[in-house]
């Protein structure tokens, strides 16, 4: 199945991997926060949290090859939103010999993609190293709504099965029809996502009568706990503590 | 329209995360309601559950926009139409949370603004322009050409809503970003809207009683 990456290195055993969910997810939203206010030109400030992930990413286990490329993945997207900056002010000065820029709008569209791509590489290591399932158990310990934490859970559940049942359906499309003007293809895409949906209200009604004659009674109960130990306190001070430093360092 | 990280400024980014969170906080109380204290309606839990995933599924269609570029499928009026505009919501919020951790599409700070965009505008507004439309075109037929609409708005509204916060942020000069997001997701809605009426066209022909289903 295509989607196995997501869990392909959240079982390893690593520094990274054994923090508490909730402290991992503070850590990292609190990396991301500095670096998305870093002001344009901290360039110094952006070496260093690049390093610094560096060091998380090394720490993890984690193959770096794999963390590349799934970050430099989503780059494209970034780069047709910002690619305009450069040249949406009076031009000013040349970029690269001849291409005929606006100095502001190109530093900011360097800090943009440099913000992008950093939290980018933040948000991927955190998937990669944090079980979803550990990852929902931590919303539920900060009193996250249940609703949500129950719709992610069927989500996280669910999506592989509905995704093989949508690539199924493709490939027999595929098979069967060549492709036609865009409003038949439209339609026919209108159609399996109906087909879709009927099918996956009736698998909704089959999945609670399977909880029911297990005993749901609208609650979920989780066996094992979660601990904050002294492991996790010590990671998160002295990670913040390296923000703090790389934000007062970049600034002079 | 995934905001990534980097794009917002901090006035943006926070003032869309807060107004999602309130908006999301109401939703989840209304919704908790609908199931009641008793769990008299627990059944809604894992329907709105698999239908998360059943809109993540159905925003993995691609079709052909004009000028060889592709839009997806959003879902967000569809969601609404079939369970609810605040369920709708909701759906629409778990699917960006899923897209923004699992695949890094769309950012950690922009969630609040990406959830505003596409889960109110997209999904709730949505719902209330088919529900005001569906007034003025009360035949089944006429009903079809309120969820083409409604579709369409979904779609361009959200994008409107995202120039207009990149370009709060300094990001973009709103001259251009409004017209160019405005513009290629004219486009896009065109196939929101189409493939929307077809799903509904087909529920009605195959399984009607799902239209009626209890809406929160």
């Amino acid at each position: 199945m295509e989607l196995s990456y997501i869990d392909r290195y959240s079982e390893l055993d690593s520094p990274i991997h054994k923090l508490d969910p909730r402290v991992k997810t503070a850590a990292f939203f609190m990396y991301i926060l500095f670096v998305v206010t870093t002001l344009p030109g901290e360039y110094l400030a952006y070496a260093l949290f690049f390093l610094l992930m560096l060091f998380v990413i090394i720490l993890s286990k984690v193959s770096l090859l794999y963390i590349l490329k799934r970050s430099l993945a989503i780059i494209p997207f970034v780069l047709i939103i910002s690619v305009f900056l450069p040249f949406s002010a009076p031009a000013d000065r040349l970029f690269a010999g001849h291409i005929k820029v606006n100095n502001r709008g190109l530093e900011l569209f360097f800090n943009i993609v440099i913000k992008a791509w950093l939290s980018i590489i933040a948000v991927t290591i955190f998937s990669a190293t944090t079980a979803f399932p550990a990852f929902l158990k931590g919303l539920n310990a900060l009193h996250f709504p249940k609703i949500i934490v129950l719709m992610l859970s069927f989500m996280y559940r669910y999506s592989f099965v509905l995704l093989e049942e949508v690539t199924r359906i493709n490939t027999a499309r595929k098979s069967r029809s060549p492709v036609g003007n865009t409003v038949r293809q439209l339609k026919t895409v209108g159609n399996i996502i109906g087909l879709l949906f009927i099918r996956t209200y009736e698998r909704g009604e089959r999945i609670y009568q399977g909880m029911l004659s297990r005993g749901f009674n609208g609650e979920i109960n989780i066996i094992s706990k979660l601990h904050i130990g002294k492991y996790d306190c010590v990671f998160l001070t002295s990670f913040i503590l390296a923000l703090v430093i790389i934000k007062i360092k970049g600034a002079l | 329209m995934h905001i990534p990280d980097g794009f917002l400024d901090l006035k943006t980014w926070v003032s869309t995360g807060i107004i999602s969170a309130v908006i999301i906080g109401g939703a989840v109380r209304k919704v908790n309601k609908a199931i009641g204290a008793e769990g008299d309606n627990e059944k809604i839990i894992p329907v709105m559950g698999v239908m998360g995933a059943f809109v993540f599924a159905a925003q993995m269609f691609n079709f052909p926009v004009a000028g060889g570029t592709s839009g997806h499928f959003m879902g967000g009026v569809l969601a609404a139409l079939l369970l609810g505009p605040l369920t709708g919501l909701l759906i629409l919020t778990t699917v960006l949370i899923v897209q923004c951790l699992i695949f890094q599409d769309g950012g950690l700070t922009a969630l609040g603004a990406n959830i505003f965009n596409m889960g109110f505008v997209g999904s709730y507004l949505g719902y209330y322009i088919y529900k005001i439309l569906a007034i003025f075109l009360p035949g089944p037929k006429q009903k079809m050409a309120a969820i083409f609409i409604a579709g369409w708005f979904s779609i361009v509204l959200a994008a409107a809503a995202c120039a207009l916060e990149l370009a709060f942020s300094g990001t973009v000069s709103l001259k251009i970003a409004l017209p160019a997001m405005a513009g290629v997701h004219a486009l896009i809605g065109v196939g929101e809207g189409l493939i929307t009426v077809v799903v509904a066209g087909l529920i009605a022909k195959v399984r009607p009683d799902l239209l009626n289903l209890q809406k929160v």
